[in-house]
């Protein structure tokens, strides 16, 4: 293993490892735009120079793409480093039209802070800068910005190397070079495309569901799982600072919706990247709520309620329950430890895919369109959802099961966080909490776990599902 | 496009196995000498052929100026407007070619007959200014010239001969 000095500091690197890479490992940050971990190395930007001590003098060049060698001494801060940094900053952004303003990258992006770090003067060009398309359409979900965009090809690469839709490229050539969809559309039907808006390191492309909607420092990252898919993706759900709460009437719906949602990068289960729904999972987790216990149909108060489904289930000679595989693997324990050994238990999927969703392909996404199948199945085992005949009584939770399967003349309990018209036709109906308003974690097809964060409070007459178990069972606490 | 296939196998003859996308560039010049321009169906027809994805073709055909999506003139005039023929009076010569087609750098006469197009250097410097008509060079081009040319061109067109 080759052995190198960056900076004063002695590593040691596997053979064949580029510098950038080298250094990244040993934790010293080398800038880069074009260069990303997971696409090849096409080293257009410049901005990786480092310098390379050579017979007493000193050369520079990319770092992305300069192998290691047994000896090298690196510098990457060094006077010539700088001197040429700056230079290529000032190249880069000869033709920027510095509109942060109103940018919706300003606050997250990679050319702002390397101007501050790498630059911080006007430019020195008396040149007009050239002119090229601003909210060009490169599909329904991404608007690009063709004077922001500074050529590195990391979207067209994504999408050679990555989702493989071959959905991009670069059109004519020089400063006048344009990103541009290929003309039969494959970019729109490409369901990882909005990866190119995370990998961009500046403002040209943008999400359509996210433009001038906020500005990202008002917005927190709320660490969570995506439950669009037995995959599990980890995901980061943005959402209003608390401390930036909007008061004005009529606003203030917004502290409480999830404004964007990004990949939480997790090298065990999806990498650096997420799906489309992914992203539009908000729309999922933000249909209208069931608010309020019922007792067939009527509101009721949720101890008369919990009251009644007691009764029910001391009544009841064969009690069935299928589970939700939206649940929390904290959920399914609570309600094994507390009502497993009164009813017999099966495992339903609450979702399946939509008509025109891909079902499944060999990056990420799973068929299974639920996100816990796999912890509900470890603890309620593999039975298939068939209830039977002689049921008369049935705890259904979670949405997604057909009311017709359930036997005429079995007592219904439906604990849902949705507002369903299924809801009212239950003999006991409980609102339940979404993964936004709790902890959990969920376990994904291959078994790999993981936690999601709380966002917002629960609402108030929404039962915290471990806490109604316990009450059904007789134990203490109430749902609330 | 696919009777030129043939030719296009002999081509392949000389890149290793695997390069087809090294392909795209002389089969386009080859399409394009045999339809004039490039067509939607050549594209689609190409694509298919080499198994390279469709934005490849789509990006050489943008690079390339010298490559077209659309037809043009009869006779396509290029008039070179590099630093050896703005010298000896390019300007002039795109101008006066302007005024007397009646069209911009870029256009075609709407009878069809020509396409003036302002070019980087055609490597006749020395020859200065240079337009090129179709595959031919004419050189130290002057007014006189230029007017005999256009006037000659349009006379056969008229004649109905080559």
């Amino acid at each position: 293993m080759p052995r190198l000095t960056i900076d004063g500091r002695e590593i040691e690197a596997a053979a064949g490892r580029t510098v950038m890479e080298a250094a990244t490992d040993a934790g010293i940050f080398i800038p880069y735009f074009c260069w990303h971990p997971k696409l090849s190395v096409p080293g257009n930007c410049r901005i990786c120079v480092v310098g390379v001590e050579d017979k007493g003098g000193e050369w520079v060049e990319i770092a992305c793409n300069m192998p290691v060698t047994e000896g090298m001494v690196v510098y990457t801060n060094s006077e010539k480093v700088r001197a040429r940094r700056k230079a290529t900053m000032q190249f880069i952004t000869l033709n920027h039209p510095v509109d942060c303003g109103i940018c919706d990258k300003a606050g997250e992006c990679t050319l702002q802070d390397y101007h501050y770090e790498y630059n911080g003067e006007r430019s020195i060009s008396v040149d007009a800068k050239a002119h090229a398309t601003k909210h060009y359409s490169l599909s329904p979900r991404i608007v690009l910005d063709n004077e922001r965009c500074i050529q590195c090809t990391r979207c067209v690469r994504f999408t050679r190397e990555i989702s493989k839709s071959n959905g991009l490229g670069m059109q004519n050539r020089a400063d006048h070079s344009l990103v541009r969809a290929v003309e039969d559309g494959s970019f729109a039907n490409d369901p990882y495309s909005d990866n190119v808006i995370d990998i961009c390191p500046v403002g040209a492309l943008l999400s359509r569901s996210f433009l001038h909607k906020a500005r990202v420092w008002y917005l927190k990252p709320t660490a969570s799982v995506c439950p669009g898919c037995s995959r599990g993706c980890t995901v980061n759900l943005w959402h209003r600072r608390p401390e930036w709460r909007l008061r004005a009437p009529g606003m203030r719906a917004q502290n409480e919706t999830i404004d964007r949602v990004t990949p939480l990068e997790n090298p065990a289960v999806n990498g650096p990247w997420i799906c489309n729904k992914g992203r539009d999972i908000a729309k999922v987790l933000g249909r209208a709520r069931a608010e309020t216990a019922m007792l067939k149909g009527r509101p009721a108060e949720l101890q008369g309620a919990i009251a009644q489904a007691r009764s029910l289930i001391a009544a009841a000679r064969k009690p069935v329950a299928v589970v939700s595989s939206w649940a929390s693997n904290e959920e399914l324990a609570a309600f094994k430890a507390a009502l497993g050994a009164r009813f017999s238990v099966l495992v339903k999927a609450d979702h399946e895919p939509e008509p025109g969703e891909v079902v499944q392909d060999d990056i990420l996404i799973r068929a299974d369109k639920n996100p816990n199948t796999a912890g509900a199945r470890a603890l309620f085992g593999e039975a298939p959802l068939a209830l039977p005949p002689d049921a008369d009584l049935v705890l259904v939770w979670g949405e997604g099961l057909d009311f017709g399967l359930i036997p005429a003349g079995a007592k219904i309990v439906y604990l849902n966080a949705w507002l369903q018209p299924e809801n009212g036709h239950a003999d006991v109906f409980f609102p339940t909490s979404i993964q936004t308003e709790r902890d959990g974690h969920y376990t994904n097809f291959a078994g790999v776990t993981s936690a999601f964060t709380q966002c917002f409070p629960r609402p108030a007459g929404v039962a915290d599902a471990q806490a109604l178990f316990a009450a059904l069972a007789g134990q203490a606490g109430g749902g609330e | 496009m696919k009777h030129l296939i043939p030719e296009f196998e002999k081509m392949k003859e000389r890149y290793p196995e695997g390069f087809e996308s090294s392909l795209v560039l002389p089969c386009l010049r080859r399409i394009q000498e045999d339809r004039g321009f490039v067509a939607e169906e050549d594209i689609v027809a190409l694509v298919d052929y080499l198994k390279v994805p469709r934005i490849q073709v789509e990006e050489v055909l943008s690079y390339y100026t010298m490559l077209r999506r659309k037809p043009i003139g009869r006779f396509h005039l290029q008039a070179c407007r590099n630093i050896a023929c703005s010298m000896r009076g390019a300007e002039g010569v795109i101008a006066h070619l302007s005024r007397k087609l009646g069209v911009k750098p870029g256009q075609t006469t709407p009878d069809g007959t020509f396409t003036l197009t302002e070019v980087e250097c055609l490597g006749s410097c020395g020859t200065a200014p240079v337009v090129m008509v179709n595959e031919a060079y004419h050189e130290n081009m002057s007014t006189e010239k230029l007017d005999r040319l256009v006037d000659e061109l349009a006379a056969g067109v008229r004649a109905g001969g080559k």
